[in-house]
């Protein structure tokens, strides 16, 4: 018996052109992520990319701001459902914590600087994320959609403003969290020049 | 279309006498016993799955959530998971009163942190640790970012938030207490009640229950001899059948005429616990010309909070845990108890629980021929979904019994030729006698050679009273349905319609829906209890004849509506 466990998830794909990478050096990035698409991808200073993420940029071009995060089977810039429409790719401002298993469609898409995507989210094509915004677990946000800056999303679709006040500690937060990960995660952007 | 998979539901015997049945074409009239009717509106209130089912050993006889009798074992918070005195309960209310607090937004669990978060570089924000000497403290949700800064409360502590909270307004100002009035007309007699504005819920519900205990004690002083010792006088069993005793006028007639008149007098100011309701809204309509819509309260959240609050989510309170309690359930007529938790709160075993399915066989129903593809183990918890039956077109299910006791089960079954309801379908039950073999050892199974009986199987069809398939303590046997057509101009044509007036209205919700009512009833000889007779039972050697008989439902799937 092989000692080896195996994944009843079909294998990730990693077929697909290698798109023109523009990595900061201080970028951390795991050799276990996947970058695909025609597109460039942009990563900004002190990002750390998750292993088994998947970074595509076939419908348009990707930039990932400055210490940001992005969790373990994210799809960034999927392909959305009407990929005719679609213009642009996806952009993540600073500080922007993606979490694991979420989804962001490409066509144009903005996240806000702080803003937080929660657990299995999806943002659909051409939404645009305001500063410092929560989107908590498995919301879905349409395409197209607009959230004003501070804006919580819950409770499947409902929406409040976070009078909290506290970006900066959110900020701090993600510092933080960086500093640990990249003791974590071995680095390797060499495999995607 | 919603899926629908095949089920079965069993009837609880309680409502028996209430299930009314008017004399439709499915009654047979030569029949004494008439048709249970799944699609009766009554019909909805006792049918369950066989899983929420108990039974009473000593009338054998199910029985349902509905007709148990049940008591209260303990209250617990199901946050903290403290158990609650029941005197506590009856003097502090229901709700917890050790900090435990849900958000007025999301109703999430609600946490203690410091506002000004400690530099200490090895904490999240988010998690803002207790610091003994930092503070302010607020309540936080940690899903929908709600703080209870945000309706102006802080604390000065991290614990006892309950009592801080209780001294508080939204806002921050101290909440106006009964004592307080009291003390301020103590000092300044001549000072007007307090405005009504600032009487919220708490301080009404304290002057109107001085009110009544006032009125109370006074109506009782004039009862002379009729000492109330009870503190609110009307509530003990003791009081009341001397009040009782009062209006049916044996003894005390003389006496009651001599005090004053008992009559109550209405609440009339403020201090009686009067308020006026405040039409006056201009205030709201100002506030919300300010707000928008984003400042509002939702009518869920107002629900949920415990006294009635105001339109502006600034007005929520956070709201202190509801207790739950674990339940003990009777047998309603014997009174034995059959289903009793532990009474600690962190376990979930039970000290007894006498359920159904160790008694009554459970009954699954499955299409023999099923039209969906069997589901791949790596996406096992997706529904099979069967494609809706086509009228007019005869269908087989095999229904399989499997037998929890240890004894061998008779099966007699029977159900109507024609499914009750506007839309009757045919139904044929191929064997509607069988034994089913005790539950013995498990591995009496895979030990027995059954191969004859595996071998069935292979033959091309089911055939008229024999079992379709046979185990070691379960029996399948096949059924026959020819599914009606849902074409309500078919309906006057149907022979069984004569003389009546047929019902042409549309279609309605779950009328598409096969139930084929069935009637079964088990035969078994069991052990005689030992304990309840004595030696008479060594004549009968120890057995007696037992029966159960009760209606199932069994759901088949949709009719396909062409």
């Amino acid at each position: 018996m092989s000692s080896k466990r195996h994944s009843i998830l079909p294998a990730v794909d990693r077929s697909g052109p290698k798109p023109p990478v523009n990595f900061s050096t201080s970028l951390t990035i795991s050799d276990n992520a996947v970058l695909l698409g025609s597109h460039s991808i942009t990563m900004q200073a002190e990002t750390v990319i998750h292993p088994r993420s998947r970074i595509e940029s076939s419908v348009g071009s990707v930039l990932v701001g400055r210490r940001c995060i992005v969790q373990e089977r994210v799809h960034l810039g999927a392909p959305p459902d009407n990929t005719g429409k679609a213009a642009g790719g996806v952009s993540l401002g600073d500080y922007v914590l993606i979490e694991a298993g979420s989804v962001i469609e490409a066509g144009g898409t903005e996240i806000g600087e702080g803003s937080v995507i929660q657990v299995g989210s999806r943002i659909g094509s051409g939404a645009r994320i305001g500063k410092n915004c929560t989107v908590s677990h498995l919301s879905i946000i349409a395409s197209g959609e607009v959230l004003p800056d501070n804006t919580v999303v819950y409770s499947n679709g409902t929406w409040r403003t976070d009078k909290r006040g506290t970006p900066e500690l959110r900020k701090l937060s993600i510092v933080k969290q960086i500093a640990m990960l990249r003791k974590m995660i071995p680095s390797n952007p060499d495999k995607f020049r | 279309m919603s899926p629908l998979t095949p089920y079965t539901y069993i009837q609880c015997p309680c409502s028996d006498q209430t299930v009314f049945h008017p004399g439709g074409a499915a009654s047979d009239p030569e029949d004494d016993d008439r048709a249970f009717d799944p699609k009766a509106p009554r019909s909805n209130y006792s049918l369950y799955p066989i899983e929420y089912l108990l039974y009473c050993e000593d009338c054998q006889q199910i029985r349902c959530p509905r007709c148990v009798t049940e008591e209260s074992v303990t209250f617990y918070c199901p946050n903290c998971l403290f158990e609650v005195p029941s005197s506590n309960l009856r003097s502090e209310g229901n709700r917890c009163t050790r900090s435990c607090y849900q958000c007025p937004i999301c109703i999430g669990p609600l946490q203690v942190g410091a506002i000004q978060p400690t530099t200490d570089a090895n904490l999240l924000p988010t998690q803002y640790q207790a610091n003994p000497s930092g503070g302010p403290y607020a309540l936080f949700c940690q899903y929908c970012n709600w703080t209870s800064t945000e309706i102006g409360i802080e604390f000065d502590r991290p614990s006892g938030i309950y009592n801080q909270l209780s001294k508080v307004n939204n806002g921050g100002k101290p909440k106006l207490t009964l004592r307080d009035v009291k003390d301020r007309r103590k000092d300044n007699p001549d000072e007007p009640p307090v405005p009504d504005d600032q009487v919220d819920a708490d301080l009404q519900f304290a002057n109107l229950k001085a009110f009544y205990q006032q009125q109370l004690s006074e109506a009782n002083t004039s009862l002379r001899g009729l000492p109330l010792h009870d503190g609110l006088g009307f509530s003990s069993p003791a009081a009341l059948t001397r009040i009782m005793s009062l209006y049916t006028g044996r003894g005390h007639q003389g006496r009651l005429q001599q005090g004053p008149a008992d009559i109550m007098r209405e609440a009339l100011g403020t201090n009686d616990g009067l308020k006026i309701a405040n039409l006056d809204e201009s205030s709201d309509i100002k506030k919300l010309l300010e707000g928008g819509w984003g400042a509002t309260a939702s009518l869920d959240q107002r629900n949920e909070q415990p006294t009635e609050s105001g339109r502006f989510e600034d007005e929520l309170r956070p709201i202190a845990y509801l207790l739950r309690s674990k339940r003990s359930k009777r047998c309603p007529s014997c009174r034995h108890i059959i289903s009793k938790p532990e009474a600690k709160v962190v376990s979930t075993r039970f000290k007894i629980r006498l359920v159904a399915k160790s008694y009554i066989p459970t009954i699954t129903i499955r299409p023999l021929n099923p039209t969906a593809p069997p589901v791949p183990i790596t996406y096992r918890p997706m529904v099979q979904e069967e494609a809706p039956l086509k009228p007019h077109q005869p269908y087989h299910f095999v229904v399989t019994f499997k037998n929890p006791l240890f004894e061998n089960i008779k099966v007699t079954l029977a159900s109507p030729n024609a499914t009750p309801g506007r839309f009757s379908s045919r139904v044929t039950v191929l064997c509607p006698q069988f034994e089913v073999d005790a539950n013995t050892d498990m591995w009496d199974d895979a030990l027995k050679d059954d191969e004859k009986d595996r071998s069935r199987k292979a033959d091309e069809g089911p055939e008229v009273g024999k079992i379709w398939e046979k185990g070691r303590n379960w029996v399948s046997i096949v059924l026959e349905v020819i599914p009606a057509s849902l074409r309500l101009d078919q309906q006057q044509q149907q022979p069984g319609n004569k003389g009546e007036r047929v019902d042409m209205s549309p279609l309605k919700e779950g009328e598409d829906i096969l139930e084929i009512p069935m009637f079964v009833r088990m035969e078994w000889e069991a052990d005689t209890q030992a304990d309840m007779e004595g030696p008479s039972s060594k004549d009968k050697e120890g057995r007696e004849k037992r029966e159960l008989a009760y209606w199932c439902v069994l759901g088949v799937g949709r009719i396909s509506q062409e």
